[in-house]
């Protein structure tokens, strides 16, 4: 019995090698897209395969098993050969696996680069010995050495005309890098890739698959729910077999099939997900530093500057009061900082929460709330120049803020900090709020807590360490000079508002918000004179300033209902206007690109194409490496520059981004950012770097 | 400022968010893989080449190594025809390793043998297991989110996976690949034996699909 067993198990494996055929599954062979070689030049030849029918070869990444198809060089001296570039797979299912892959045929392209020196009249012979597998139901391994005999040329080489066209085809289908930043979400279960690709038609795409580049971080055979949407494209996989948080980007190809008039289009791109929830363990305490640190800086930058002048008449007209009333008078202040930031920080994360594509410095992209914010300087700055003032006449800047002085008014004043300061992103403060938006509302509220109690930090100290008092001066009849002098630079932030406004909603709108600010002035003046008139008067005085206040609140929303002119997004002379189409067609050139990424209201951005992307120097390193600059304008909440900022971690202005040019042979590189403080030297030597 | 309509994005957000919830809990995975590294190892009982029933939970105690073969893959041929595997089976096995190989070929398809035949496979090979196991049915290899022939397992003493993936670094077919690769069982069985976490607990197997039925 064993015998007869032996004999069948023996017999089997023979007739089956006999029932299979001898001639390999694939034939290969080597194309080329030119007939000669010229020395120094580099060109792209192509690994062409016949599959079988019912056989498939391999992608880089072959799936859930299977081999990619490579070659062993032997190549005349010089030569030296890159690495292929894969045209998109298609998805090729065995049971409960999935493999992804080719079938039919398939042109791989690679470039060959010759040596500086050639013989004239020789002819080089490329030699390989290509391998792959080839799989069925079963997979068999098989190799055939591969060659191309070309002619030294003289000159240009003339194009081999079938070569060149399979060549070229092959290398249009190879994915270009995607136009759209990506970032990923791991749970246990999935990982959710979010593809921030805004303005997508939804009815035109037919299909979306996500092929990663590299085995582990998603279940290759799991079904991909795609949803496209007004923020772009998410796909939900389920989780491959890496354990763990995934720290490392996943690359891919994003593939979408697309509904034309004349049938579908296959779109591939690659692409680069970076993961969203880059926590590490110090993660926490660190962005808890990095939001104290920029707090304080924020102190310093030029949007806060206005409020300064506030507080320094605080500081002044409180320096004669009891140490435990200017205590009060501190804490008062930081309680209005901390209020205010949670206020904006908590519409924030809830904004965000409900799917608006919004940042820091959102508050600032709304007209309405621009036009608000100028008329509630204006006012303030009115108090300062002594046109009107609530409560007391020597209340001085603490009453005008407030119906009552004392802790309310230093309350109101850090709460006025604190709104007037958060369109500006300050160093530090852009990782630590890009950080805290991906963290859970808790986590993200006590970040922007740590980031109002650097705000506050220095005011605070003065208030509480009564030994720095001395270097105070002490109230005298000069405080209602200063008064006068800080009025100057809250002027100056309205004319910067009424400027922003101008950015936002056109000449039409900055006339109902300055016809707005007249009334203010009107009503200002009528309060003042109403409150030492008799009571009838006073009456009537009263309500012709409630009319006017009124009058100039309702003028604010049709300021906001206008919509902005198209001459809103001029750029500079030199500067191309940001599209994602655009960015992705000078990528697929291979050219340097840098992005600019600013907004009309965002000073620090001002200061820094003033000071850094100007100059002339500047002008000149861009000229001399080809550069294209983009400007992205964020002025108006554009959802697809919004996009942009979070698929680099960031939620506010200004982002730099510097991208090198595609070397040869690679699909992808990776874009250099620049620190949010420009120097003209920082900007040369990333350029000179390139 | 413009404020949305708080409670009517909320309710859109809230139907998009059950919606996709539900596409969610649509998405099966094709596996319904239970084997993960650090967590118990999922439980199975199975029929050996000698006719018996064979369990994991027979091994409490013990390291357990699960190989899943195809005696006609070439990448598992590779490891066979320069006696790699068996060498790894012998070393194992000599200290007190269980090595269990599990064929979860379907019947009719390439790697599907009798116990015979099996056994028979066994001995001209020179092979070391401790048993042969047939899974006709897939549904073990399936738990075990086993890809590959072949596709490697070790388990440690308290039944937890230590190990999943290939058998070495090498993922070709080519046994001139085999001397120079650093092999993931070996070391996973050191690391094991010693106590010590696996340095690489995971890794891509390679080979041929697992013929399913």
């Amino acid at each position: 019995m064993s015998a007869f067993l032996l004999a069948l198990i023996l017999v089997v494996p023979l007739l089956a090698a006999a029932a299979v055929p001898d001639e390999p599954r694939v034939r290969v062979d080597l194309v080329s897209e030119v007939r000669g070689v010229a020395p120094g030049q580099t060109f792209w030849i192509g690994l062409r395969q016949h599959i079988a029918p019912g056989w498939h070869t391999y992608w880089i990444n072959p799936g859930d098993s299977g081999e990619p198809p490579r070659i062993e060089w032997t190549l005349p001296a010089g030569f030296t050969a890159g690495e292929f570039s894969w045209p998109p797979p298609e998805r090729i299912r065995t049971g409960p696996a999935m493999s992804y892959g080719y079938s039919h045929e398939i042109v791989l392209p690679l470039p060959v680069t010759a040596p500086a020196r050639l013989e004239p009249g020789s002819s080089v012979t490329l030699r390989g010995l290509a391998s792959w597998l080839v799989c069925e139901k079963e997979c068999i391994p098989e190799e055939a050495p591969v060659s191309l005999t070309l002619p030294v040329a003289v000159g240009t080489p003339a194009p081999d005309p079938e070569g060149a066209s399979l060549i070229a085809a092959a290398r249009r289908a190879v994915p270009s890098p995607s136009p759209w930043g990506a970032s990923f979400e791991t749970t246990d279960e999935t990982v959710t890739l979010t593809v921030a690709a805004p303005g997508l038609a939804r009815d035109r795409i037919a299909e979306v698959w996500f092929y990663p580049a590299r085995w582990g971080a998603i279940e290759h055979a799991a079904p991909q729910e795609a949803r496209v949407d007004a923020r772009g494209i998410t796909l939900a996989v389920a989780r491959g077999q890496l354990p763990g948080a995934l720290a490392e980007p996943i690359d891919g190809v994003l593939v979408m099939t697309e509904r034309l008039d004349e049938g579908a289009a296959r779109q591939a791109f690659a692409l680069r997900a970076l993961p969203r929830r880059a926590a590490a363990p110090g993660a926490l305490p660190a962005a808890l530093l990095l939001a104290l640190a920029g707090g304080l800086i924020l102190n310093l930058m030029p949007c806060v500057l206005p409020v300064l002048s506030v507080k320094a008449l605080s500081l002044v007209r409180h320096g004669g009061e009891s140490p435990a009333a200017m205590r009060r008078h501190g804490i008062a202040y930081t309680v209005g900082v901390l209020v205010s930031f949670a206020a904006v920080a908590g519409a924030l994360i809830a904004l965000r929460a409900t799917g608006e594509q919004i940042g820091w410095g959102f508050q600032l992209q709304s007209p309405a709330f621009v036009t608000a914010l100028a008329y509630l300087l204006f006012a303030m700055a009115l108090s300062l120049s002594g046109v009107f003032a609530i409560g007391s006449r020597l209340g001085g800047i603490g009453g005008s803020l407030a119906a009552r002085p004392g802790s309310a008014g230093s309350f109101f004043t850090g709460a006025l900090a604190a709104v007037a300061a958060t369109p500006c992103t300050a160093p530090f403060m852009g990782v630590a709020v890009g950080f805290a938006l991906t963290q859970p509302w808790t986590t993200g509220l006590l970040i922007f807590e740590m980031l109002g109690l650097g705000l506050a930090a220095p005011y605070l100290a003065l208030t509480l360490v009564p030994a720095w008092r001395r270097f105070l001066p002490r109230p005298g009849p000069w405080m209602a000079r200063l008064e006068r002098i800080l009025a100057i630079p809250l002027y100056a932030s309205v004319a910067w508002l009424v400027w922003v406004l101008s950015q936002q909603v056109g000449p039409a709108g900055v006339i109902a918000a300055l016809a707005g600010l007249a009334l203010i002035a009107l009503a200002a003046w009528l309060y003042e004179r109403s409150r030492s008139a008799a009571v009838a008067r006073r009456r009537i005085g009263f309500a012709a300033v409630v009319a006017l206040t009124l009058a100039a609140i309702v003028l604010s929303p049709v300021a906001g209902s206008l919509t902005a002119p198209a001459e809103g997004r001029r750029a500079g002379a030199n500067d191309e206007v940001w599209s994602a189409r655009r960015l992705a067609e000078l990528r697929r050139q291979g050219r340097p690109v840098f992005v600019n990424v600013t907004a009309a209201w965002c000073i620090t951005c001002l200061v820094n194409e003033r000071v850094a992307l100007s100059s002339g120097a500047v002008a000149e390193a861009f000229a001399r490496k080809g550069v294209v600059v983009l400007k992205a304008d964020w002025t108006r909440r554009d959802p697809a520059i919004t996009a942009v900022l979070g698929s680099f971690g960031r939620s506010g202005v200004p982002l730099y981004v510097l991208y090198p040019p595609a070397a040869s042979g690679r699909s992808a590189t990776e874009p250099f950012v620049l620190p949010q403080i420009l120097s003209e030297g920082a900007v040369i030597e990333a350029l000179d770097k390139l | 400022m413009d404020q949305p309509n708080v409670s009517r994005r909320t309710f859109l957000a809230a139907t998009g968010l059950a919606a996709l919830g539900g596409g969610l809990v649509s998405t099966r995975p094709a596996w319904a893989a239970s084997a993960k590294v650090g967590a118990a190892a999922p439980a199975f009982s199975l029929t050996a080449s000698t006719g018996k029933s064979v369990g994991l939970a027979d091994y409490r105690g013990k390291i357990v190594v699960l190989e899943w073969t195809n005696h006609d893959c070439p990448y598992v041929r590779k490891h066979y025809e320069t006696s790699n595997m068996q060498a790894l089976q012998k070393e194992a096995t000599g200290q007190a390793v269980i090595w269990l190989t599990v064929i979860s070929s379907a019947p009719g398809t390439q790697g599907h043998v009798s116990a015979a035949e099996a056994d028979e496979l066994t001995k001209t090979r020179g092979a070391a297991p401790t048993a042969v196991l047939f899974d006709p049915t897939g549904v073990v290899g399936k738990m075990y989110g086993a890809t590959n022939t072949p596709h490697m397992y070790v388990i440690d003493k308290a039944g937890a996976l230590q190990y999943a993936g290939a058998i070495d670094d090498k993922p070709t077919s080519r046994k001139s690949d085999v001397p120079g690769a650093q092999n993931y069982v070996r070391a996973a069985l050191q690391s094991v034996a010693a106590g010590e976490p696996v340095k690489t607990p995971v890794t891509r197997a390679y080979g041929c699909t697992v013929k399913y039925a």
